[in-house]
């Protein structure tokens, strides 16, 4: 049996396909900031919420977030923390050089679910950016969605990312826009506290959809607001964070009880995983 | 599907002109243990062997595959398969094959491990010799092998040979085979359900009654944690399991620093880092930091959470984990008779 004739046929789900850096920011020390286009001139055709195997060869893959809309049809953008040897290697790379991505992959929003409802962001820390993809697109279809307040907290006001959205959503009636820092400096003149210190400051209804996404330990404050608010939890969407090396439902690094991360989520509905106990 | 019959004497002449005719791995004596290898001469053929170091994964999803070359920006595939035949195949192996062929293919189909699997042909033959941890007699029961393409069966003087697929079929030409009478058909039946009577290990309860249960003891924090009191974290258990198919993905570059390849290699769950992530600044967030969560998390993936998936437990009672283990703490047996009891 001749076999060798087929197996080059099918397509092979470690391939990925060439990006090119069309333009960089450094919105702090620690975070990159790259604006991409498909070097074969198609669009990179995705969902919020769903993520990509990037890489540079030599080096190595890692998971990560569209931290832009589909909306903005020409290019996507990526945003890379420092902290290893990839994400090193990726973070010198400037204007003009390539980046390699697998994807897209993994479910991102159910926007059929928040489409015509108040929807209600929390993103802690560098979970702005897989959410930022949401944001985008809620702000670009913005009749398309009731409400919409976004939370956004740091550990302190360096951290903060995507600056010149920031300016912009402050002053935007489209978003109802509330920050916090964990710790303030001489120049910070805003909120103090963790993400829940926002809650007091708005009404959110029982029938807000929200998405949560942020540092592990983040999820369980954030539940117990939205549990006292009556918020059902069919209506918290939350965007996990594993480690992945495939990101294609075979490595078994991103496995949570029996669900795999990159292809049962990275978002989930809370109800879908709340009797998982290695979830939140 | 055929039933055919070969005397002993012609046996060894079938298996020379198999080696002769295309690559054969097969168990081969590695001292007083066994390993799958490719078979030089058809006198290294060791169909006694009890159970091998390695189960026959490796043939399909090497300890390390690699998955493309790069130079430069420039990267092909890397899926070279070897036309193959894989002899002398347990059936309990034959069934955690049977396992990666559905996971491998599901979903996104990898065709690293499917263009390998497809390129074998699989001739499984009757454990002559029941290794001293397997329990392979009373573990899903329920779930019988289905991806051999032939079975050999040692009978009195001679072996019959039951084709089931024309890959199978194929092979027959290589052999001076005649039909197998009924009586030899009906030794068939009675040597390999006689077998499955000898495990030295059995499980006291069914698949799905222990999947339920050991489920249930998700939230038994002690009870893992005593479990995995003398656990090394060093992953063997992992790495001899025919069923576990976890991989870490790292590129590496040849020596003109221009070139290099992307690789995958055996993982384990049982190891410390396999679910960490770095946050950046110098901190980690393990998601299974304690032993105990790690080592159940191996047993629940065994026993309860791939049981829907796969009709029945992703175990399949070879024992190798439980007697390569340094500790000898993983053994499943042990562990889920113990649940049971509780």
């Amino acid at each position: 049996m001749n076999h060798q004739c087929h197996w080059t046929e099918i397509e092979n789900i470690f391939m990925p396909r060439e990006a090119t850096i069309v333009r960089t920011a450094t919105p702090t020390p620690m975070e990159k900031h790259f604006t991409l286009k498909m070097a074969d001139g198609k669009p990179m055709t995705f969902e919020p919420g769903q993520i990509v195997e990037a890489s540079l060869f030599g080096y190595g893959e890692i998971p990560l977030g569209f931290a832009s809309s589909p909306t903005r049809e020409n290019t996507f953008d990526l945003v890379v923390r420092t902290v290893g040897r990839v994400s090193s290697a990726v973070n010198k790379l400037e204007k003009g050089q390539s980046i390699f991505i697998r994807g897209p992959l993994g479910k991102g929003f159910d926007l059929n679910k928040l489409r015509g409802k108040d929807v209600l962001i929390v993103a802690g820390g560098i979970g702005l950016c897989p959410t930022r993809s949401l944001i985008q697109y809620i702000m670009d279809r913005r009749t398309e969605f009731k409400r919409f307040v976004l939370f956004y907290g740091t550990r302190d006001p360096k951290q903060q990312l995507f600056l010149e959205d920031l300016v912009a959503w402050r002053a935007s009636k489209d978003v109802e826009y509330f920050e916090t820092v964990d710790k303030g400096d001489p120049s910070w003149k805003g909120n103090v506290g963790v993400i829940t210190t926002l809650f007091p400051k708005v009404q959110i209804t029982p029938e807000t959809r929200v998405v949560i996404c942020g540092p592990p330990v983040m999820f369980r404050f954030v539940i117990r607001e939205l549990d006292k608010l009556g918020i059902k939890r069919e209506n918290i969407f939350v965007d996990l964070e594993r480690r992945m090396k495939c990101a294609v439902g075979k490595c078994g690094h991103c496995q949570i009880n029996d669900k795999y991360v990159c292809v049962d989520g990275p978002v989930f509905a809370f109800s879908d995983i709340q009797g998982l106990e290695e979830a939140i | 599907m055929t039933a055919l019959f070969i005397k002993d004497k012609e046996f060894h002449d079938f298996v020379a002109a198999l080696v002769g005719a295309t690559p054969v791995y097969a168990p081969v004596a590695k001292r007083s243990l066994f390993a799958f290898e490719r078979l030089v001469s058809a006198d290294a053929l060791r169909l006694d062997y009890d159970v091998t170091i390695l189960p026959p994964k490796k043939l399909f999803f090497p300890p390390a595959q690699e998955l493309l070359k790069f130079t430069g920006g420039k990267f092909t595939a890397s899926v070279h398969p070897e036309e193959k035949v894989l002899f002398g195949v347990h059936f309990y192996d034959v069934k955690a094959i049977d396992q990666t062929d559905q996971l491998f293919a599901e979903k996104n189909y990898d065709v690293n491990y499917m263009a390998h699997r497809q390129a074998t042909t699989i001739v499984a033959s009757n454990i002559q010799k029941v290794s001293r941890r397997a329990f392979f007699g009373t573990v899903g029961q329920e779930v019988h092998p289905k991806g051999h393409d032939a079975y050999l069966t040692k009978i009195g003087t001679g072996y019959v040979f039951e084709t089931f697929t024309p890959k199978g079929e194929a092979l027959t030409k290589h052999g001076n085979f005649e039909p197998a009478t009924d009586t030899q058909r009906a030794e068939v039946v009675k040597v390999n359900a006689a077998v499955l009577e000898q495990c030295p290990e059995k499980l006291t309860h069914k698949s799905a009654e222990i999947a339920t249960k050991v489920r249930q003891a998700f939230k038994n924090e002690e009870l893992w944690r005593e479990c995995a009191v003398d656990c090394f974290s060093c992953g063997t258990c992992n790495t001899v399991c025919p069923t576990c198919y976890c991989f870490d993905v790292q590129d590496t570059w040849n020596v003109d620093q221009k070139s290099g390849s992307r690789t995958r290699y055996w993982d384990a769950c049982l190891t410390e880092s396999f679910a960490t992530i770095s946050a950046g600044g110098g901190h980690v967030e393990n998601f299974r930091e304690e032993r105990g969560e790690r080592f159940r998390h191996r047993i629940m993936r065994k026993a309860s959470y791939l049981n829907p998936k796969l009709g029945g437990p992703a175990c399949v009672g070879c024992g190798r984990c439980s007697s390569q283990c340094t500790a000898d703490i993983a053994d499943p047996v042990r562990i889920i008779n113990k649940i049971m009891a509780l």
